[in-house]
């Protein structure tokens, strides 16, 4: 669990930091620990089962989990060009290839486990291990997330996580073997020296050549590194350029469109904030400025490196900003947020009415509001007239006047009061002096580029809402669109696998596929609906992931231990009522956001991976708990789990917002129930 | 039907899901590996069977191109001479092969269509205070991973929306808006040669000045054509090396060198842009030999401007400039001879400003597109009479 999550972020970190890398990743792991798991079938004909092949095999486990980071940072510049974005199929083939030989052992260890244990114990109950590993699966994910992730580095995590698995590979041997293999001992203090070294080359691993690495964090939001090139300082969270010592226009366009329009302005929120952004906001008479930023570790690099220098009357606050909205009363003269592009779930909330709701309860009554999004020299391309147009409609219904100034980027200006775009003009007569606007403003914002973009705005676009977030569909279509690709050839192939999968499996297969689905569907679905309402706490959203793993545990125990009941397809049935139940009962839940509680979330978490974790022992009581039979049902809860992660992320929330998302796995788990019909038990 | 058996199913499977994946990483891979040498080259290629069956209203014969056997075709127009078979589309994706003939697709439809000053092309020495109607139709024949125009310069004609703006309109546009010169500029005007070659024509009767911008790739004959009607250009050398240009725009180097040369003896008045970009253009001894090469080749009186690179488009995961390289390599152009050398986006700072090259002194104070302050006196400077090259007439 531990490196499944290090590897996350490490594919976050190279890549793009957005939910439709996240699913893809975990896709191909489940995938591919399907596969494995599905090939230990092989095992009592082909690969002879001992102890000393199992320590091979988790020595094997040890030296890719350190080997696939390193490959994946020295790699990527040989396989794309520096510098660059990917993207989807490059992605794909990228995952595939580096995480394949960890994810293909990783799901062939598990049942190979199993049979071992069954050479001995020949009724070694195959939930037992089951349970076992998420016992695992749910120590090494709360580890990670409450303690590693902010206290050491990616490597060091992996070298703390497996360690024990080293002790472990040492005892098996012992145990098993009066005189100890050599081989194998000096196998384990190569992998040991391995990890050791993996320690030592993290931070030459993330060098770049465009300029010295001068700090490097990893923070519970990602990672954090900042560049000196002479006397520029960049920081890249993820890989990605976000904030420099040297961007002036930026800082100037952001905070004095919106102040331009007020001479009385006293208190001002930033939700975040950047280089040259609080000097500039400076030059007015203010009471009072606030300044959220959830990640303490980045505005702290920010301040570290002169990208943010304190002013008088900041107020800096370490909260997500619709949190810190939704728990204060407090007006203010201009709200400026300077968010990143919506293109993940966390960010889109920043885009929402809901959001512009509440932004609209915390100004004065003539106050300003501000936000932008990336915006385009010449042209305004169809998939960001359709973002532009939905934020646009989305603000329309809270202020009387919203103006939109293009360039770079594009500004939108909000209020119940009258709004200018003569903003040289503006700020000449507060006398506020400024180098970009003064010098640009005319060639870049003119009437005429203003009157062009307002003019090509779509009123029928759908505005942007938390439950349904039409700006996630937008961002998957411009990623597709920037890299002339299409996603149908994907969609294509998957559909096929899964028809003939389909075809090929068994009742009780299916439903361990459809109960695979459910469980990381939900735990998807749970996790974003969580975050929409509540804002991104880590260690709450932590807690929720934490809750459903330690829900299968007690759930397959009691599956196992209510399997030799007579009728077990019953059983499975009722499980199945339930779940749909639960799902009905989010569905309505949603319908009232503001009845829901944390304590919701988490006993919804509970109950639902707790029937799932029963269904697993029950479905394997009905497909026969031999080798191959539990290799079967290993890998179709494994295939299942990843369909469902890559459907729910890429495409039910995106396209059709939670609540249908909610309806549809609903659907997917009746279709399990009426299969299970036509199931025959043979226990 | 036959039914198959597990292992037939999985290794299908396999191979179905390892084929995609591997037929999107191979094609991305194919087209950037350069079979010859170890350099990667993003080179376009041409679109297979792409051309719509009919053609339509916005169409113009190739200005230049080869009927061959077959019924194929060979542009004529850049260095790639897309050779298009009946129902193939050039790698600028404007011109097809409609049935053995060639033609453009981007005639008359205008995707992008502003009001510049003319700075902002940059042309520092053309006009100062003018403004250029300026405008686009879709197309290039780069591939730059850092294009600040992709989404008109990487579409099709048909994929985007344009105006319905024939050569005479745009005359009668700029005229009307009172712009003194037509930029034909945002995307590459190079795959929209026809439409441009037409425009410039009339606007040169009807007394506007054409202005072209580009990255050069254009083969000397239909640039001699051009340049008959052409009062100024601003023409873009992405870096002094040929590994580069393959890797990071799709195009050669020499092509472009010789661009600058036949504008040169066709009298021209050009400007030349270099987009430092961290990492890759940012080599003072690159820098050093391009400005070699200019002064050998072309002179010291042609302006040359630095400009500042920021993430964009596919390069958005590099550092922009930092500001003391512009400045390092404008002094490092200025020491070894070229006289006018400018940095661009750095308000308030001396590198915005034109001073006499023989006096020193300052001619044009520049605050972005405001210019307080332009002292010439004819094409003169009024301290010390020296002729300063570039267009002058001013407002």
């Amino acid at each position: 669990m531990v490196t499944q999550l290090v590897m996350v972020r490490e594919f976050l970190a190279q890549f793009q930091g957005n939910e439709f890398i996240i699913a893809l990743i975990f896709f191909a792991w489940l995938i591919l620990a399907g596969t494995g798991t599905w090939l230990s079938r092989l095992c009592p004909t082909r690969f002879a089962i001992s102890s000393q092949r199992l320590a091979i095999l988790s020595l094997l486990l040890c030296t890719f989990a350190v080997l696939q980071i390193l490959t994946l940072r020295f790699c990527r510049d040989a396989f794309f060009i520096h510098g660059t974005s990917v993207g989807f199929y490059q992605t794909l083939a990228t995952i595939f290839f580096i995480i394949g030989p960890y994810g293909l052992l990783d799901g062939f260890v598990l049942p190979y486990s199993l049979f071992l244990l069954r050479k001995n114990s020949p009724e070694y109950p195959g939930a037992f291990l089951y349970m076992l590993d998420n016992i695992g699966d749910v120590t090494g994910g709360a580890f990670f997330a409450f303690i590693l992730v902010t206290l050491v580095s990616p490597l060091q995590a992996v070298f703390l996580a497996h360690v024990p698995l080293l002790l472990a590979i040492y005892l098996l041997i012992s145990v098993s073997h009066r005189k100890k293999p050599t081989v194998l001992l000096l196998s384990i203090l190569s992998c040991f020296a391995l990890l050791c070294s993996g320690v030592f080359l993290e931070k030459i691993s993330l060098s770049d050549r465009e300029g010295k690495l001068v700090h490097y964090q990893e923070s519970r939001y990602g990672r954090i590194t900042v560049l000196q090139d002479q006397e520029q300082f960049t920081l890249f969270v993820d890989g990605a350029p976000q904030f420099s010592n040297q961007n002036q226009s930026q800082a100037e366009q952001t905070v004095h469109f919106p102040m331009a329009q007020t001479n009385k302005a006293r208190s001002v929120l930033f939700i975040g904030a950047e280089g040259g952004m609080l000097q500039e906001v400076e030059k007015y008479q203010l009471q009072q400025v606030d300044y959220l930023e959830l990640d303490r570790q980045l505005s702290a690099a920010q301040l570290t490196f002169g990208l943010l220098s304190p002013i008088e009357n900041l107020h800096t606050i370490h909260q997500d900003g619709r949190t810190f909205l939704s728990q204060q009363r407090k007006k203010y003269d201009v709200i400026i947020s300077n968010m990143p592009e919506p293109d993940t779930f966390q960010v889109n909330r920043y885009f929402t009415t809901d959001f512009f709701q509440s932004i609209k309860n915390h100004l004065q009554p003539s106050g300003v509001f501000s936000l932008s999004v990336a915006g385009y020299d010449n042209y305004l391309a169809e998939a960001q007239r359709q973002k532009v147009s939905s934020i646009y409609n989305s603000l329309t219904p809270f202020f009387r006047h919203v103006i939109l100034l293009p360039g770079q980027k594009i500004f939108f200006i909000c209020s119940d009061a009258p709004l200018q775009t003569d903003i040289p003009h503006l700020l000449a007569k507060q006398k506020i002096d400024t180098d970009f606007i003064s010098a640009y403003y005319t060639g870049n914002v003119s009437q005429e580029r203003i009157n062009s973009l307002m003019d090509i705005l779509d009123p029928t676009t759908p505005a942007n809402h938390d439950m349904k977030p039409f700006l996630m569909q937008i961002m998957f279509t411009q990623w597709f669109h920037k890299f002339s690709t299409t996603p149908v050839p994907f969609i294509v192939t998957m559909a096929l696998c899964l028809l003939v999968y389909f075809i090929r499996c068994r009742g009780e297969e299916f439903i361990l596929f459809s109960t695979g689905f459910l469980t990381m569907g939900s735990e998807i679905l749970v996790i974003f609906s969580y975050q929409i309402l509540f804002g991104f706490i880590y260690e709450q959203v932590g807690l929720i992931v934490t809750v459903f793993l330690a829900g299968l545990l007690p759930g397959a125990w009691y599956g196992e231990k209510i399997r030799r009941m007579k009728s077990v397809k019953k059983f499975l049935a009722a499980g199945d009522l339930i779940l749909i139940c639960l799902m009905a009962l989010l569905l309505l839940f949603t319908l009232m956001p503001d009845k829901l509680s944390m304590f919701f979330f988490l006993s919804f978490s509970f109950a639902i991976s707790l029937i799932c974790g029963c269904q697993f022992p029950l479905a394997l009581c009905l497909g026969g708990d031999d080798n191959r039979a539990a290799s079967r049902m290993f890998s179709a809860d494994l295939v299942g789990a990843a369909f469902g992660s890559l459907v729910t992320s890429l495409y039910l929330i995106a396209f059709l917002g939670i609540r249908r998302t909610i309806i549809g796995l609903i659907f997917i788990k009746i279709i399990g129930g009426v299969v299970l019909l036509f199931t025959d038990e043979k226990n | 039907m036959k039914k198959i058996s597990r292992r037939h199913f999985i290794a299908s499977s396999g191979l179905l899901l390892a084929g995609s994946a591997a037929n999107a990483h191979g094609a991305f891979w194919s087209k950037e590996k350069s079979s010859s040498d170890k350099t990667v080259d993003i080179s376009g290629t041409i679109f297979k069977n792409d051309a719509p069956d009919a053609l339509w209203k916005w169409h113009h014969e190739g200005f230049l191109y080869n009927k061959l056997a077959d019924n194929k075709v060979r542009c004529g127009i850049c260095p790639h001479r897309c050779l298009l078979s009946p129902g193939d589309r050039s790698i600028c994706r404007s011109k097809i092969n409609h049935r053995g003939t060639l033609y453009s697709l981007a005639y008359g439809n205008a995707c992008s269509v502003h009001l510049d000053p003319v700075e902002k092309k940059p042309l520092y020495h053309f006009k100062p205070r003018s403004t250029a109607f300026s405008i686009a139709a879709t197309g290039c024949n780069f591939r730059c991973l850092n294009c600040q125009n992709w989404e008109i310069s990487q579409a099709k004609p048909h994929e985007v929306r344009f105006h319905d703006l024939f050569p005479a309109d745009v005359v009668a546009a700029a005229l009307e808006n009172k712009a003194r010169s037509i930029a034909y500029t945002y995307s590459e005007a190079i795959t929209y040669f026809e439409y441009m070659i037409d425009t410039a024509q009339r606007a040169k009767q009807e007394g506007v000045d054409n202005l072209w911008i580009s990255n050069g790739y254009i083969n000397r004959k239909p640039l001699i054509a051009l340049c008959r009607y052409l009062s100024a250009a601003n023409v873009n050398i992405k870096s002094f090396s040929d590994d580069l240009y393959r890797t990071l725009n799709g195009g050669r180097l020499q092509p472009v060198l010789h661009t600058f040369k036949t504008l040169h003896e066709q009298n021209i008045h050009f400007e030349m842009t270099n987009l430092v970009v961290p990492g890759y253009v940012d080599d003072p001894d690159m820098v050093k030999r391009m400005c070699g090469w200019i002064l050998e080749n072309l002179g010291p009186n042609y302006p040359l401007h630095f400009l500042r690179f920021f993430p964009k488009y596919k390069l958005n995961r590099l550092p922009p400039t930092p500001v003391s390289t512009l400045i390092r390599f404008r002094d490092l152009a200025m020491s070894e001879g070229i006289h006018y050398v400018y940095t661009g986006n750095l308000p308030r700072h001396e590198s915005n400003n034109t001073y006499c090259h023989q006096c020193k002194k300052l001619l044009i104070e520049r605050q972005g597109y405001h210019i307080p302050v332009c002292n010439l006196q004819g094409n003169k400077c009024p301290f010390c009479s020296t002729i300063i090259p570039g267009v002058w007439q001013t407002n």
